[in-house]
């Protein structure tokens, strides 16, 4: 039975309308088979949101289903049955409850398990993975699936980029892997073909292509308003913001998502609204997943006057226009080039302090951008992807800038038995008093 | 010389014991040494550029005490003991690291080591995960500038020459290996699974010819001894897992009466399987081996037109091992927090079983204070299989 949680309360009229779209998102994928569309179980920053939009593929997206079982406080049976399967409870909680949501309802024939959160998610037609330098559940999952839905093909394609060393020049190297980037995306394009019996349109791909440069441009630039003082919009909400930039990239739907986030931040910012009522201090949620069934704590930390002001997580892109991406008249190149130079784009800059990294580098851009007096992070137990190093990041962030008050939270993204509230709120106050005694106010 | 030796199990039991001796002594004498991790380590490319490979291992009877400071407890526990060891300064006379990229856990820990130990050499190797045409020639580039990195920090060049002669020096050893190994295919194995387990974790701290003398003196010298007493008939076993090192397993194994025959181990029959072909470019063979030929979870395999086929495909050779070595059973051992191996329980497990043979399937931690917990849960296993 679902443990009933008073949802938290949102700042932005934006994020009040994700739930409707999150929603719609799973309904279609139930709907997607009678209604003759192909559907792609699919893995957020995969890189192939394009491709799928220009084929007319609907992805159904693990995660958003994992999350919002998560948020309901109803993953306990999927993790279960998952768990009886012998998937460990260390495992990705993502991934092991839509594994054990998939094993449920092909148990049932196709019928949805119980009161499935939200309509539940359709069985795919296909399974588009991703190896990366990001996540191993990205590619082990579409594999564990299959063993449940063995008639569902499944393709991996790689998408890297040059790790950061401070002894080789990246650029160097960028030749190589943009061609393997690009040469896996196109081998993805002709796996959809084959499983969608639908040629690729190129010209319909290069709008969707363009369509994305724009929607990537205006998300940074509606976040980019959150610089004001007050802030508009915290965390809170872009932990719902996420949603189109993530799940619903290379649509109509999307951009116009952002254009109407970015008007309302525009009058916030202009009216002086903030998102807590006294502003005291501004935070940077420095890296690190939500716990999903307890975004109420963005709201406790505004009850003290903390207002999370940026983040780095959902935030995987960057305006294209700062990408400096060579010009290209394949789309599938210019998508792998959007995809990788974001990830080197704090090499430079890390190059030029000493003894700095990349990702801290991005955190003092953004303490300094967004004027924030203290960093949070949050460590997942059953997330080595996302949460692994940041303890790094903590130690090179204090050696190398200045020592900021820093917050590391504990718990996990979907499994709510690691989660103690009492504890959570007692650690956020401690960080408070700190706040309050780095900065005197 | 220390080769001179005979008693090869002597020797093995010397090299487990004092993990890296060796090492320690070529540094002495002014040869550079290169720490590596995982089956994906490079050796031939570090045998040809003259250093000595040695791949890091932890030790399970010691708590870890100083890596939780610098390390998430959510990464392997396998890696974090091993940072632990290296932080403690068991490794103090290594030059530098190369860390393939394996999983996330070597990847998003991959800073945590060169930020923290500092070492004058250090190098990450993208290894992809998957093993289609372009994804061998991405990383025959990607071992292209390890190559050059690894150049410049020696102060010599690779040459094709000493590349080709590498590849042939380990591809020799593995021949060795694979000959020390088939002599378990009696029964009873003439070599048991803890003096195995003790040659194979000499051998991976050792450069390419001694660990090949090594091997050699120790598979004549028990071709030549009575085969050892114990364990039932019937009751031969075979271990999978990632890096077990340590002979703690075995010793519960074969202490529980069983005898343990093969392994699909990360030191032992993931890596002695399958060799370099001996290409014009040296690199495309050893990129192939390396993607396509170790059968690692990490590794991506498409094959197959069904979901038996590709089965078929991933672990295919387990069945051939099992037929072999006459396996009875099988263990399962897989560290947690482990997505790799992790995700691919109910599969292998399935596959194995499905051909007849009984599985136990264990996630535990890489460490001596779990150890009564496999002890019991072995015991229950070859009792239920009896």
């Amino acid at each position: 039975m679902a443990d009933q949680k008073t949802p938290r309360a949102l700042a932005t009229q934006a994020a009040a309308k994700i739930p409707r779209m999150a929603r719609a998102n799973l309904a279609a994928t139930v709907k997607a088979r009678e209604e003759g569309k192909k559907m792609a179980y699919s893995f957020i920053v995969c890189a192939v949101d394009d491709i799928m939009r220009a084929m007319d593929i609907l992805p159904g997206w693990g995660e958003s289903f994992s999350g919002i079982c998560a948020a309901k406080r109803d993953a306990e049976r999927f993790l279960q049955k998952a768990e009886s399967d012998n998937f460990s409870r260390s495992l990705c909680t993502y991934a092991t409850c839509s594994l054990g949501f998939d094993m449920w309802r092909e148990e049932l024939g196709g019928e949805m398990p119980p009161s499935p959160p939200w309509g539940g998610m359709g069985r795919p037609d296909m399974i588009l993975g991703s190896a990366q330098q990001l996540c191993d559940p990205r590619f082990k999952w579409p594999q564990a699936t299959q063993h449940y839905l063995r008639d569902v093909p499944v393709f991996v394609g790689g998408m890297y980029y040059p790790p950061w060393d401070p002894t080789i020049d990246d650029k160097e190297q960028e030749a190589f892997y943009i061609k393997y980037n690009t040469e896996q995306l196109r081998a993805c394009v002709r796996f959809c073909e084959k499983v969608t019996g639908k040629k690729m349109d190129w010209d319909r791909l290069a709008e969707v292509v363009d369509l994305t440069d724009r929607t990537w441009n205006l998300f940074v630039e509606a976040y980019e308003l959150r610089k004001a003082v007050p802030c508009p919009m915290d965390t809170g909400d872009a932990m719902n913001t996420m949603v189109p930039i993530s799940f619903m990239l290379g649509t109509q739907e999307c951009y116009d998502f952002y254009r109407d986030l970015f008007e309302e931040l525009t009058q916030k910012v202009a009216a002086k609204q903030g998102v807590a009522e006294n502003e005291k201090y501004r935070l940077l949620w420095g890296a690190g997943l939500p716990s999903w069934f307890a975004l109420g704590d963005f709201q406790y930390f505004n009850s003290k006057g903390a207002v999370f002001a940026a983040e780095t997580t959902y935030r995987c892109g960057e305006a294209v226009y700062r990408l400096d991406i060579p010009k290209t008249d394949d789309p599938l190149e210019h998508i792998a080039w959007r995809w990788m130079r974001p990830w080197t784009h704090w090499y430079d800059k890390a190059r030029q302090r000493q003894g700095s990294m990349p990702e801290v580098e991005r955190l003092i851009e953004y303490i300094e951008e967004y004027k924030c007096d203290g960093v949070v992070f949050h460590s997942a137990f059953s997330c080595r992807s996302w949460h692994a190093g940041i303890m790094l990041q903590t130690q090179i962030l204090k050696k190398v800038y200045r020592d900021i008050p820093v917050l590391i939270m504990e718990g996990d993204i979907v499994d709510v038995s690691s989660y103690n509230e009492a504890d959570t709120r007692n650690s956020i106050d401690a960080f408070i008093e700190t706040l309050a005694s780095a900065t005197g106010r | 010389m220390a080769q001179q030796r005979t008693d090869g199990l002597a020797l093995a039991e010397k090299y487990y014991t004092e993990y890296g001796s060796r090492a320690r002594e070529l540094k002495a004498a002014g040869r550079k040494v290169i720490g590596y991790l995982s089956a994906l380590g490079p050796v031939e490319v570090l045998t040809a550029a003259g250093v000595v490979p040695i791949r890091l291992k932890g030790s399970v009877s010691e708590p870890i005490t100083k890596a939780d400071a610098y390390m998430e407890t959510i990464a392997c526990p396998f890696i974090r003991n091993v940072f632990d060891s290296t932080l403690k300064g068991r490794f103090n006379y290594i030059d530098g690291m190369v860390m393939p990229h394996q999983c996330d856990s070597t990847d998003k820990t991959s800073n945590e080591w060169r930020y923290n130990l500092n070492l004058p050499y250090w190098h990450f190797l993208n290894v992809p995960h998957l093993t289609d045409d372009s994804s061998v020639d991405f990383f025959k580039s990607v071992l292209g500038v390890f190559i050059k990195s690894l150049e410049r920090f020696t102060g010599r060049e690779i040459t094709a020459a000493a590349l080709a002669s590498a590849v042939a020096a380990h591809n020799e050893n593995r021949r060795a290996m694979r000959a020390l190994y088939n002599l378990r295919k009696a029964d009873p194995p003439l070599i048991s699974g803890s003096e195995m387990m003790k040659v194979l974790v000499a051998a991976m701290s050792l450069p390419v010819e001694e660990s090949t003398a090594l091997i050699r003196s120790v598979t004549e010298e028990v071709t030549q001894r009575p085969a050892p007493a114990g364990g039932r008939p019937g009751s031969r076993l075979m271990l999978i897992g990632d890096q077990v090192d340590d002979v703690a397993i075995p010793q519960v194994i074969e202490g529980a009466g069983a005898r343990l025959v093969m392994d699909d181990l990360s030191i032992g029959g993931k890596i002695y399987w399958t060799d370099v072909d001996a290409t014009p470019d040296a690199l495309a063979g050893i990129a192939e081996r390396y993607l396509r030929k170790v059968k690692l979870p990490t590794t991506f395999v498409s094959e197959g037109n069904t979901y038996e086929e590709n089965l078929e495909a991933r672990f295919g050779h387990l069945k051939r091992r099992i037929e072999e070595f006459n396996v009875n059973a099988v263990i399962l051992f897989i560290y947690k927090y482990c997505d790799p191996y992790g995700f691919e329980v109910p599969s292998i497990k399935g596959f194995i079983e499905s051909a007849g043979t009984p599985v136990l399937y264990l996630e535990d931690e890489y460490s001596t204070s779990t150890l009564g917990r496999v002890k019991t849960r072995v015991e229950a296993f070859l009792e239920m299989i009896a």
